[in-house]
Formats: C-alpha cells, sequence, structure tokens
C-alpha cells in the first residue's frame, strides 16, 4: 500500500493535475478571503471556509479523475491486480494519496490566519475546529467522488460523474430543505455533506460529525473496493 | 515439480464464451508456447493465470498455491507482462522499476541492486533516466519485460512480447528470453509460429477458446519418426517394393510416378539407420538418386491441419 500511496503522492507533482488542483483552490480562496475578510476588515474566517466547502464540488474531482479510470485507459491496472497486493491496500493508497495533497492545500491556506494574525485576533482552538471540519469534508468529498469515479472507463467520464454525485448532494440538500418530511430529512442526513460543516464553522467541535465523515468515507472507499474487486470478477 | 496447473478453466463474457476447459501442467524451467489466432483466448488465458481476472469455472495453481484461495502468494511468484506494457509514462525507467519492486515486496535493502541486475537483462542502463514517455516501442517492451522480472518471479507470463517488433528488435529479444529460460519457467504467447518454435520446448495451441494441442516440440525434432521425400529415377514399380524391403521403412507413400522417375514420402521407424540403408540399397541397384529431402512436421503443418477444419478435433 505505500509503495502506491508514494507512487499517486509523486504523480500529482509529476503531471500537472497536483499544481492545478493546489493552483485553483488557492486562487479561489485568497479572492473570497479578500473579498469576505480584507475588504470587510473581519477575522471571522468561517464564512471563508462556508464557501470553500462549496469549492470542495468543484475540485476533488479534479484529485481524483485519474487515481482508477486513468489506470484502466492506460491498462496499468494490470500490474496493479496482478501483483501481491489486495485491492483494498490499491484503493486506500490512493485515496490517501490525494487526501495528502489536499492536507497541503488546506495548510498552504494557513497563510489567511497569518495575515489576520498580523492585524487582529485569533482564536486557535476555533481555528483548529473550522480546519478539521473542513479537511474531513474534503476527504469524504474524496471518497465519494472516488466511488463514482471507479465506475468510469476515463478520466474525463469520472470527472463528469464526480461532479454529478457532488452536485446531486448539493441540489438533495437544497431540495429537502424544502419538503417537511420526517423521511426525506432523515435520508438527508446521511448522505448531506454540506450541512454537516456548520456546527464546525460555529466552533463545535462534535464527536458525531467527526465519526460522520469518517464513516461516509469509510463506506465510500469500501464501497469503491466492492466496485474493482466485482469489476475483476466481471473480467470486463 | 509443477510450476503452473489449470484445471478446467472456462471463461464466460456475457453468452460469449473464450475460453473452454483448458486444462494443462507446465514444468519447473519449461519454455511453453501458446500458440492460437487472434481472438482464440490467449490472453484471456494469461490474465486468468496471472490472477487479473479469476475464471468463469475452474482453477490455476502456481507453485502449489490456488490462485483463488490464496492469491497473494500465487502472485508473488507470477511475473506478467501483458500484451499492453503497463507503464507510467510520466516516470523515468528507473522510478518506475523502483515502484515495482516495492509493489512486489523486494526488500528496501535489496532494491537498488536487483534494479541494477534486471536493467543489466533487459538492456535498459542507458535509458535509465529517461521518461517512459520518450521512449520508442522496442525500448518500452523491454521495461514491461523488466517490469515482470521483478522480485524475481518463478514463473513468467509473456503475452505476445515481440509484436510491433522489427526483426533485428525479435531476435534480440529472443536472446533475452531464452536466457530467462534458464532461470524461470516461462508461458509465451504469440501468433507467429516460427517463433514459437525458435523459443519453445512446448506448444498449446488454442483454437476458438479450446486446447486443441499439446505438442513436444523437442520430440519432433528428430529423436522420433522422421519423415523424408525420396525422387529417384525408376518407376513406382520398381521402387515400391524396393523400400519396402527395407528394415528401417514403416510406411511408403507414392506421391507422383511416370516411366523415368517417381517420388515418394517415406516414414522410418525411430533411431533407424535408414540412409545408410537407403544408400547401399540403391547403389547396388545402380539406381541414381535424384533428390532425398528430410521433411520436419512444422508448426505449421500441425497448427492448419488442427485449425483448419470447423469441427476441430477435441485432442490431437
Amino acid at each position: 500500500m505505500r509503495a502506491i500511496f508514494h507512487r499517486e503522492l509523486a504523480t500529482y507533482f509529476l503531471t500537472p493535475i497536483g499544481y492545478l488542483y493546489v493552483g485553483v483552490f488557492l486562487s479561489i480562496s485568497s479572492l473570497i478571503f479578500g473579498l469576505n475578510n480584507l475588504s470587510s476588515l473581519t477575522s471571522d474566517l468561517s464564512g471563508l471556509f462556508s464557501m470553500m466547502s462549496y469549492v470542495w464540488m468543484l475540485l476533488t474531482p479534479v484529485l481524483v479523475m485519474r487515481l482508477l479510470a486513468g489506470e484502466r485507459k492506460q491498462m496499468t491496472d494490470q500490474l496493479l491486480f496482478t501483483a501481491p497486493v489486495r485491492a483494498g491496500e490499491v484503493v486506500l493508497g490512493k485515496y490517501l494519496a490525494a487526501c495528502t495533497v489536499l492536507l497541503i492545500s488546506v495548510l498552504l491556506s494557513l497563510v489567511y490566519v497569518l495575515l489576520v494574525a498580523l492585524q487582529g485576533r485569533v482564536y486557535p482552538e476555533e481555528l483548529f475546529t473550522l480546519y478539521l471540519g473542513f479537511t474531513l469534508q474534503g476527504c469524504a468529498f474524496i471518497a465519494l467522488d472516488l466511488m463514482m469515479s471507479s465506475l468510469a472507463k476515463s478520466p474525463a467520464t469520472a470527472t463528469a460523474l464526480a461532479f454529478g454525485a457532488n452536485l446531486f448532494l448539493w441540489l438533495a440538500t437544497v431540495a429537502s430543505s424544502g419538503i417537511s418530511s420526517r423521511v426525506v430529512t432523515r435520508l438527508n442526513g446521511f448522505i448531506n455533506l454540506y450541512d454537516r460543516l456548520l456546527p464546525f464553522l460555529y466552533g463545535q467541535l462534535s464527536l458525531a460529525n467527526i465519526l460522520f465523515f469518517l464513516v461516509f468515507s469509510g463506506v465510500c472507499v469500501f464501497g469503491t473496493t466492492q466496485i474493482v474487486n466485482a469489476r475483476r470478477w466481471s473480467g470486463q | 515439480m509443477v510450476s503452473v496447473s489449470a484445471n478446467q478453466l472456462t471463461k464466460r463474457y456475457g453468452r460469449l464464451t473464450a475460453l473452454e476447459d483448458v486444462s494443462f501442467e507446465v514444468q519447473e524451467g519449461q519454455v511453453l508456447g501458446l500458440l492460437g489466432q487472434n481472438g482464440a483466448g490467449k490472453s484471456t488465458l494469461l490474465n486468468i493465470l496471472s490472477g487479473y481476472f479469476p475464471p468463469s469455472s475452474g482453477d490455476v495453481r502456481v507453485i502449489e498455491k490456488d490462485m483463488l484461495m490464496n492469491p497473494l502468494h500465487a502472485k508473488a511468484h507470477i511475473g506478467y507482462l501483458p500484451e499492453n506494457p503497463p507503464l507510467y509514462t510520466e516516470m523515468t525507467v528507473a522510478e518506475y522499476l523502483h515502484f515495482c519492486c516495492k509493489l512486489k515486496g523486494v526488500v528496501s535493502a535489496d532494491v537498488a541492486s536487483h534494479i541494477e541486475e534486471i536493467k543489466q537483462i533487459t538492456g535498459l542502463s542507458d535509458v535509465s533516466h529517461r521518461l517512459i514517455a520518450h521512449l520508442s516501442r522496442g525500448y518500452r517492451q523491454r521495461v514491461g519485460l523488466a517490469q515482470a522480472l521483478c522480485g524475481n518471479p518463478e514463473v513468467l507470463l509473456l503475452d505476445e512480447p515481440t509484436a510491433g517488433f522489427d526483426p533485428s528488435q525479435v531476435v534480440e529479444f529472443r536472446g533475452i528470453i531464452s536466457s530467462l529460460a534458464k532461470r524461470h519457467t516461462i508461458i509465451f504467447s504469440s501468433h507467429i509460429l516460427s517463433e514459437v518454435q525458435a523459443i519453445c520446448q512446448r506448444v498449446l495451441i488454442l483454437h476458438h477458446g479450446r486446447l486443441v494441442a499439446d505438442e513436444d516440440l523437442r520430440q519432433k525434432d528428430g529423436r522420433d519418426i522422421r519423415r523424408f521425400r525420396l525422387r529417384t529415377a525408376i518407376n513406382k514399380e520398381r521402387m515400391l517394393p524396393a523400400l519396402r524391403g527395407l528394415p528401417s521403412v514403416s510406411r511408403v507413400k507414392i506421391t507422383v510416378s511416370d516411366h523415368t522417375m517417381s517420388e515418394a514420402i517415406i516414414e522410418t521407424k525411430s533411431g533407424s539407420p535408414f540412409e545408410r540403408e537407403l544408400m547401399t540399397l540403391f547403389s547396388g541397384l545402380q539406381v541414381p538418386i535424384l533428390a532425398l529431402v528430410p521433411m520436419q512436421d512444422t508448426l505449421e503443418d500441425i497448427f492448419l491441419r488442427i485449425t483448419s477444419g470447423a469441427n476441430a478435433p477435441r485432442e490431437a
């Protein structure tokens, strides 16, 4: 698994994808930071991360598009699945590599905290909660998108499927808020990646929400492994 | 010892049967050729043997390890070069081989020396630091082979390794494979008959997903029954009884005959001094021999004989 993790991580920065992702992440976040914090002179970063959580919708498909679909297209999956490693290790190695790149971009965004700290006050506990929730949310999006991309044969299709899933979750969130049915609200609670960030934005460090993101990610990674194995069984 | 055994392998893709009831065993150190037309099921068979996907029914054992029950142990003994070499073109040759060694669980301390050895065997030392994307097709194929050698597996599965090569590369590649045959069991697929004949000791022929022949090529090369084409300056009425009188001849078939000459195909008993007896006989009769040509039962003969019939026989 470590070999796969290292290779994937290196590949992000051997190809333009890693730079593209980090570049877009920093451009959008600095734009929002400028509009949200600098121009309105506020030290509250929760607004920035609230908006950035919708940017995951666009960005995480870029991170995952090549991971599984790229292997299928280049037929390099023949190397991985004839080597003495489990499919689960392959999927997990790839997932963790994508999460690491995401973490790099999140750590780079600490520069905004630094800028705020120069002129105003920062509250480390609140910021920690904010960053934890934001990162976990991003990793959950990666897991979901990885599962979607495991259905695709090419990176382009993978991107479309992953973006579609992210968009669907968002639309489901919006739509379900207008329906006063307990079943719909419950169902939405299981898949709603967007609203789960809200407590973190308010500075609440709740174990339930941390567990939600972790379990959601775990289920998607497990699902991805099952899809990958199922495809090998059918020999397609 | 048996290196690879395939037991009643069948693979279905929906209603299409790609492989049907294929069974064979390969002994340690053997070079086995897998021959068949395009679409005969060669790649499917190799994909199953390598553990890339499982068969619909039947089982595979590699060095006594069952591929389905114990995949990690079975796969550890296999190096596989698929039809399209599985290369990460954004990496250099050295980086790629390093990754392959790690993937196959080579101990960190041994990786550098192992890669050096593999590069020597496959002739990659000069391109070690070049991007795979910039390599020619021939070199990419070598990188693919190098990848299969990582971890020093007992069994090598090579799917059409010489496809797309120019003739000099083919010869060179055969040399590499022959040298590997000393240390590995090799299963090698091809649709080029001469290639299989040049490298392999044994050949399996697949046709429409069925195993239609299992021939030992080394035996065909002379130790067994030999065949000759003989042309003499006498007619068949005189030639036939003369040949039938020879103790080493088991069968004679006249193919051409007129009043000045006749031609026959002769099958001899194994290990008999046929040429000596023939020359003594004809010089005693004072009949000139116009031609005596040893015939080889070539792979072409076998292949065409088997695959030409609409309903190919189960065993040849």
